[in-house]
């Protein structure tokens, strides 16, 4: 009887997840109406803030996000285009503005480099997800008689991530997009903690997704 | 990023020898018996360093590596009963990190085995540089409530000449941070935040190096010397 109410409270803690707030803007212009061809693009996270930095599970989420849905678009893995072109992809050397690719492409290992990946758009995501508050207190036992935990708690996340999509060959921006989203995630516990997780980042991630897939992909 | 940035309410380091840190170990392995606390984290910075990705200069540099940058570690004693002792080796890492760099960025690399002096002069090599690491700060957020692990690093530099004669000394500093992670360990975000700040000094030397005003200097009048030699070879 036991075994049955604990698998039927795990089952309903994978169903159950919290509500989650999600705001996407986006500005573009110059669009590839026909898709990118045969180029590549890169997403890469801005590492260079004292107090956070782009979760690099983010950006691969993305990546994942784009391919799944049009796998002809050829997306460079982010930390190997940053070890094939290091130390000018480290978050001191990284360049901050669409004009820094000029002083980059001065340097003849590195022009060839990107001339090898065909490199046509370089995607920068910056922002971060964290917690914003949290409440509840949740106490656990072990006796002879068994286990278990008596308690509530709520904690709340936001995540705020900005695109800014470069075009590599006229060196110009021409995108910007935005995804904030927030959500409460909770757990009561009576004998079994169970979980309602709120997926502030995966909804964040699927946000951004779709408007960078809508942007690049002549099928969406 | 600049040289003067400070990790803000950051944990000193101070450097001791090979007895010092044994007694330290062996007190604490019998106060861990008797009182139950005092764990040590030990953490060997283990990691990949990327080749550097640039036209190498045309000079042949010889580097030597002093033994206490060969075998560069830092150790932070527990303030209290909930702290640790951290002992974080970083000299492995040094060494591949900075040989890997410098094999990518000069023409030829040829490793030293005493510091060049009148007595020990190379003839092979144009110069030798011989790098230090100066001072280490590191903080988790045990210590400052910021939910980053950070690595800050100050090295010295020296540059000098095939029978030891000063060419150039300065200082570059290194930062490296990462943001704690589900099921990562202190010891394993402690890593990767000394193999960022690795990286970080590999970018910060390339970007600096040829604009200490000794240096420029003295690779000016390397390749003067070069262009001199070049029509008699020619003839």
């Amino acid at each position: 009887m036991r075994m049955l109410v604990q698998s039927s409270v795990l089952g309903l803690s994978i169903g159950l997840t919290g509500c989650v707030t999600s705001t996407v803007d986006e500005m573009v212009f110059n669009e590839p109406i026909e898709g990118i061809g045969d180029s590549s693009v890169v997403i890469l996270g801005r590492r260079h803030a004292s107090d956070y930095e782009t979760e690099f599970d983010f950006v691969n989420c993305i990546s994942k996000h784009i391919t799944a849905r049009d796998p002809n678009i050829e997306i460079i893995d982010e930390l190997e285009f940053i070890n094939s072109l290091y130390p000018w992809f480290e978050p001191r050397t990284a360049p901050l503005r669409p004009g820094d690719i000029d002083r980059l492409m001065q340097q003849k290992p590195v022009a060839e480099q990107l001339a090898t990946l065909k490199l046509e758009y370089m995607i920068w995501v910056d922002g971060s997800t964290v917690q914003t508050n949290s409440a509840g207190s949740m106490t656990c036992g072990v006796g002879p008689g068994g286990a278990g935990c008596f308690g509530f708690g709520t904690w709340g996340n936001a995540a705020d991530y900005e695109a800014t999509i470069w075009d590599f060959t006229d060196q110009a921006e021409v995108g910007r997009m935005n995804t904030q989203t927030s959500g409460q995630s909770y757990m009561p516990a009576v004998i079994v903690p169970i979980p309602i997780i709120a997926p502030v980042q995966g909804t964040a991630c699927d946000g951004m997704g779709d408007q960078l897939l809508e942007f690049l992909s002549s099928e969406h | 990023m600049s040289d003067s940035m400070t990790l803000g309410p950051s944990v000193s380091v101070r450097a001791v020898g090979a007895r010092d840190r044994s007694s330290a170990t062996v007190a604490c392995f019998f106060l861990l018996m008797f009182l139950g606390g005092c764990a040590t984290k030990e953490v060997s910075v283990k990691g990949d360093f990327p080749p550097p990705l640039l036209e190498p200069l045309p000079v042949t540099i010889g580097v030597w590596y002093e033994p206490d940058f060969l075998a560069h570690e830092f150790y932070d004693e527990a303030k209290g009963r909930s702290d640790s002792t951290w002992i974080v080796k970083t000299g492995e890492a040094q060494v591949q990190m900075w040989s890997q760099l410098l094999r990518g960025m000069f023409d030829t690399i040829v490793p030293i085995e005493n510091k060049p002096s009148p007595e020990q002069v190379s003839q092979i090599v144009d110069a030798v540089l011989i790098p230090r690491v100066d001072e280490l700060q590191y903080a988790i957020p045990a210590h400052t409530n910021v939910k980053v692990y950070e690595i800050w690093m100050r090295y010295a530099f020296e540059l000098v000449s095939t029978n030891g004669d000063p060419i150039a000394e300065w200082t570059m500093t290194a930062y490296g941070k990462t943001p704690p992670a589900f099921l990562r360990s202190d010891e394993a975000a402690v890593n990767l935040a000394a193999v960022v700040a690795l990286r970080d000094a590999g970018a910060h030397f390339i970007t600096s190096f040829e604009k200490v005003p000794e240096v420029a200097q003295w690779l000016e009048n390397q390749q003067m010397d070069t262009a001199d030699k070049e029509p008699s070879t020619a003839l």
